[in-house]
Order: C-alpha cells, then structure tokens, then sequence
C-alpha cells in the first residue's frame, strides 16, 4: 500500500494560513526597509536596491535544488511518495525563482555593466542550472509511470545538484565581471553597512518563508494528485 | 563484480566489432563537424587551439551520446536488456560494463577524431603526451553521465531530443576542463594541461562511483 498523504503528525494543513500571513507581512516589511531604511549605494546609487532581490532569489535557487536532492536521496532510500511530492515541488519553484534570478541579475547588469547579457561564469553556470532543471522537469513530465517516474527523476535530481556549488564558486574560481561574495566571505565579516546588512537578512527570510509557503501549497496538491490517480488505477 | 563489468563491457565490444554503426556513425559526425567548422568560421579562426579544442570537445560529447543510444537501442531491440538486468548484480554490470565499453569505443572514437582534427586543421602539437593525457582523461569522463541520462531516458518518447538536454548541462565541466586542457597542451602550456586533466580524472571518479550507486536503481 502506497502512502500518498502528508505523512500522520504533520502540521502542515494547520500552518499553512500561519506560514502564509507570516510570509506576506514579512516580504513587505522586507520591501519597504529595501526600498525606504536601507541607506543609498556610494558608488552604484539607488541602483544597488536590486541587491535584496537578487541576493535573497539566488539564495532560493540553491536553496531549492538542495531540497530536490535531499527529497530524491530520500525517495530512494523509502520510496514514500511525500518525498516525490517534496522533490517536484520544490524542482518548480528552483525554476520560477532560478528565472527570476535571471531577469533580476540582467536588470542590475544593464545599468551596472551596460549589458543586459554577458558571457560571464556566474550568468552561464546559472542559465545552464536554469535550463538543467527544465530538464529536470521534462524528464518527469515525459514518464507516464507514478513510481519510474519518481525514481528516473531522483536519480537525475542527485547528478543535477552539482551544479548548485559550481555556480556559487564561479565567480572565485574565474576571473568574472561578477562581484566577489559580500555576506559569506573567506576573508572575514560581512563587507556591508550594518543597515544593509539587516535589510539583506530580513530580506532572505522573508524569501525563505515565501519559499516555505509555495512549498506546502504545492505539496498538498501533488500529493491530492498522487491520491486521485492511485484511486484511479 | 569486476569480472561481471568486464563480461558485459566484453560482450558490448564484440557487438560493437559486428555491427560498428555506433563507431562509424560518432567518427562521421566528427569529421562533418570539423570540415564544417573550418568552412563556416573560416581556415584562421579555425585552427585557432581554443576554437578546435572546443569543438573537437562538443563534437566528442555529441559522439558520446550518439553511440551510448545505439548501444542501449540494440540491447531493446534484441530485448537483450531484461536479461541482463535478471542476472545476479545485472544492473551495477550493465552500468559499469556500458561505462567501460563506451570509453574503448570512444578512444577510437577520439583518435581518429583527433587525427583528422590535427591533420585536417594543420594544428602544431606543442606537448603530445600531454595532449594524449587529456584526450584519454577525457574520454574516461564523458561515458559516466551519457550512460545515466540514457537510462533515465529509456524507453521515453522524445528520447532522442530528451537525452542531450540532460547531458550537456551536467557535462559543462568535464567539457570545460578537456577544452582547456587539450588548449593548454596544444600552446605548450604543460601545467595548465595537468591540471585540467586532474580535474577531468576527478570527475571521472566522481560521476562512476556515483553512477554505481543510484543508476541501479534506475535501471527497470
């Protein structure tokens, strides 16, 4: 018998209204701090507010593609189809926020750089994990099997993470137009004004339980999915 | 389990030595792509060492996956797979055999290549041994992942368009160190040239052990 509900105990129907009222205030707590107390950029102006946009959808890209992984290693390991479920969520949203990651980074490049696009390691590492994970996508959406599927997906899931440190290390590991990292840096503490800094990190958790809120909404409905089609065979 | 490796990559090479259209068709795809390039960007830019290791290098990943299709697609249509699957430690032989066999059929596959590359674009070979350790190198990297993405992609329709868009993005590393290793020996860069053959060994190690680990699973 295969498992297709949010596993007994889990108090994820509860709080999800919670989760989600939890992430709108704070994405627009973490707004207006961005765009009205953060102080302006000496060198790039207003220009540099991108800044917590992009940082805290980047961080949602890996964060994203490591749960993919985490879930796929744990499909395997039990095939339980909640992990499938967590795997495929989580896979769409790496997606949707790796894109806007993408359009994010152009938006900054054209007034910073004066290029929309340019052949640079941290832009082509990101297009190419961008497009790995469409593929990704693809290959699920090709099988028609619930659990050759899951299992054809997870394994792809686990070779695909790689990237995920590839794309990070890029701009130490070539010479790049990209700035070098400002928050987790080799050096030392932070290279930012402590507002900055406070609004960055507001800004990534308010992100982060965005993040959290699309993946409960979208786990509950693959696994009413999985439901409907295993009441179905 | 290395006898059963040993035992299907054995039997995949004899196949292959009946039937070579997985070999031919790998060296004629190359050959096409290295007269085209020289035609399309012009003899100069051609035989610059950056552009031919680049495409030597994505012509040999096109290679790989050209012939690791043709070599699962025998397998179904002679239903050989199932077979082999049923045996005792079936799935790690079929993996680690398929792996092993693609890499001797892609060192003919690369020589021959490479040849034509040298002769066809007069390029200087500033450290041949070198050269050859990155070839080699390389092709020992490139099987691992083809062979992963053509299970996974067994048996899909769309197969054919499905397989390159899985393994070309997961190969970016192993085709950027072979270009700029095989760059680095050909300008007489002998350092450059290890390195990228070190990292190219590494990913070579990484992606077998990994792809004996979970491919198994895969494999139905």
């Amino acid at each position: 018998m295969i498992e297709t509900t949010i596993p007994r105990g889990t108090p994820l129907p509860r709080i999800r209204p919670w989760l989600g009222i939890a992430a709108a205030a704070s994405f627009v707590v973490a707004s207006a701090m961005a765009l009205f107390w953060a102080p302006t950029d000496a060198v790039q102006g207003d220009v540099y507010r991108i800044l917590y946009v992009h940082v805290p959808l980047a961080w949602l890209a890996y964060l994203a593609f490591v749960v993919v992984f985490l879930a796929s290693v744990a499909w395997l390991w039990t095939k339980r189809p909640f992990f499938d479920a967590v795997a495929v969520a989580s896979a769409e949203i790496g997606v949707l926020f790796t894109g806007l990651f993408l359009v994010a980074g152009s938006i900054w490049a054209k007034p910073t750089w004066g290029v929309w696009w340019t052949w640079e390691p941290r832009l082509v590492t990101t297009a190419i994990m961008f497009v790995m994970y469409v593929g990704y996508l693809l290959l699920r959406g090709l099988s028609t099997d619930f659990s050759r599927r899951a299992t054809r997906a997870a394994v792809f899931g686990i070779v695909a993470v790689i990237d995920v440190p590839i794309v990070h290390l890029s701009v130490l590991w070539a010479n790049s137009l990209h700035q070098l990292p400002t928050v987790l840096r080799i050096a030392g503490s932070p290279a930012l004004d402590t507002p900055m800094l406070v609004t960055l990190m507001v800004s990534l958790g308010a992100y982060t339980l965005v993040y959290a809120y699309f993946m409960s909404a979208r786990v509950s409905l693959e696994l009413a999915r999985q439901g409907r089609l295993w009441t179905r065979t | 389990m290395i006898d059963r490796i040993a035992l299907v990559a054995a039997r995949e090479l004899r196949a292959e030595r009946r039937q070579p259209d997985g070999v031919v068709a790998a060296v004629t795809f190359i050959a096409v792509l290295v007269l085209l390039e020289s035609l399309v960007v012009g003899p100069q830019i051609a035989r610059d060492a950056d552009v031919a290791s680049a495409l030597f290098w994505l012509a040999l990943a096109f290679a790989t996956i050209l012939a690791t299709m043709r070599s699962f697609d025998r397998e179904l249509e002679d239903d050989a797979l199932e077979g082999l699957v049923a045996l005792p430690g079936g799935r790690d032989a079929l993996f680690g055999g398929k792996v092993l066999s693609l890499a001797v059929v892609l060192v003919l596959v690369a020589a021959i290549g490479g040849l034509l590359s040298l002769v066809l674009l007069d390029l200087p070979v500033a450290l041949p041994l070198h050269l050859l350790v990155v070839v080699l190198l390389g092709v020992v990297a490139l099987p691992p992942i083809v062979v992963v993405d053509v299970v996974l992609a067994l048996r899909l329709r769309a197969r054919a368009a499905l397989v390159p868009i899985l393994a070309l993005p997961v190969l970016v590393p192993q085709l950027v160190a072979a270009t700029r290793g095989t760059s680095a020996a050909l300008t007489g860069d002998a350092l450059g040239a290890l390195s990228w053959a070190g990292l190219l060994f590494a990913f070579a190690v990484v992606y077998t052990v990994v792809g004996l680990t979970i491919v198994p699973a895969a494999i139905e």
